[in-house]
């Protein structure tokens, strides 16, 4: 059975985070990323852009409708996701217009995957591209 | 650039849904997850088992705390996603309280949806395309 977690957190943290912090940090999650390959159990995983980063699709009356920020309503639930590869985010949220649930009232918040080296930081490890 | 697309709806339509509203949507989401496969763009998707299977996990002081459903504070926000191949759900939330960010944020565990055994005919799902 595949089972997805979900990893919530304070993303205000790493703002002020240390380099030391973020090193020490970046070694931990690598090893329990290898752990985790190791062991057979790892399908996939990505770290996340932070919320600032995201936007919400939705269609209203027919109309694809964008929204600055990850999806906040409490009276709708996670169903699915999909990841994927996309030249800009642009293309991302043409996707996203066409997801099924949406005609139906449903959202996709589009988020783009950390790019940890970009960022400056090693490698950590277990990544979706990895697997 | 990898894109992660979260998909929120209104669950509870699904369990008023008639067996030919099911069919339809699940031709839909065939439908999408052929286009994005053959546009090259798709990386990976799941249709997850509903919000009430979730199990969030946390750690507090090396004591791990699991509540039945899904993750449903605001103050936290989602940073990132592992999805694992588990023999059990128990397996999946030993995985989950081991997460370095389990021990000051939380992580929902949700299993994957299993169409199959829903009864739901599915020959070309999103994910199985992306293999």
């Amino acid at each position: 059975m595949k089972y997805l977690l979900l990893l919530y957190g304070d993303e205000s943290r790493w703002e002020d985070m240390s380099p030391e912090d973020a090193a020490e940090s970046v070694k931990v999650w690598s090893a329990f990323g290898q752990e985790l390959i190791d062991s057979g159990a790892y399908v996939a995983g990505e770290g996340l852009q932070p919320t600032a980063a995201a936007t919400t699709v939705r269609i209203r009356s027919g109309e694809v409708v964008h929204t600055d920020g990850p999806f906040a309503e409490t009276r709708e639930q996670l169903g699915g996701f999909y990841l994927l590869e996309c030249p800009d985010l642009d293309a991302a949220l043409a996707w996203a217009a066409k997801v099924p649930d949406l005609p139906d009232g449903g959202s996709v918040e589009v988020r783009p995957v950390m790019d940890y080296e970009a960022a400056g930081y090693e490698q950590p490890g277990a990544e979706a591209g990895t697997a | 650039m990898k894109y992660l697309l979260t998909i929120y709806g209104d669950e509870s339509r699904w369990a008023d849904a008639t067996p030919q509203d099911l069919q339809d949507m699940m031709a839909a989401y065939e439908a999408f997850g052929r286009e994005a496969s053959a546009a090259g763009v798709m990386l990976g998707g799941e249709g997850l088992s509903p919000s009430g299977t979730a199990t969030t996990v946390r750690v507090r002081d090396d004591d791990v705390l699991t509540s039945d459903g899904p993750f449903a504070e605001t103050r936290e926000q989602l940073g990132g996603y592992y999805l694992l191949e588990c023999g059990d759900q128990e397996e999946a939330i030993g995985w989950a309280a081991r997460i370095p960010g389990a021990r000051d944020g939380a992580i929902e565990v949700r299993p994957v949806m299993d169409y199959e055994a829903s009864g739901v005919d599915r020959d070309t799902q999103a994910h199985e395309a992306a293999r």
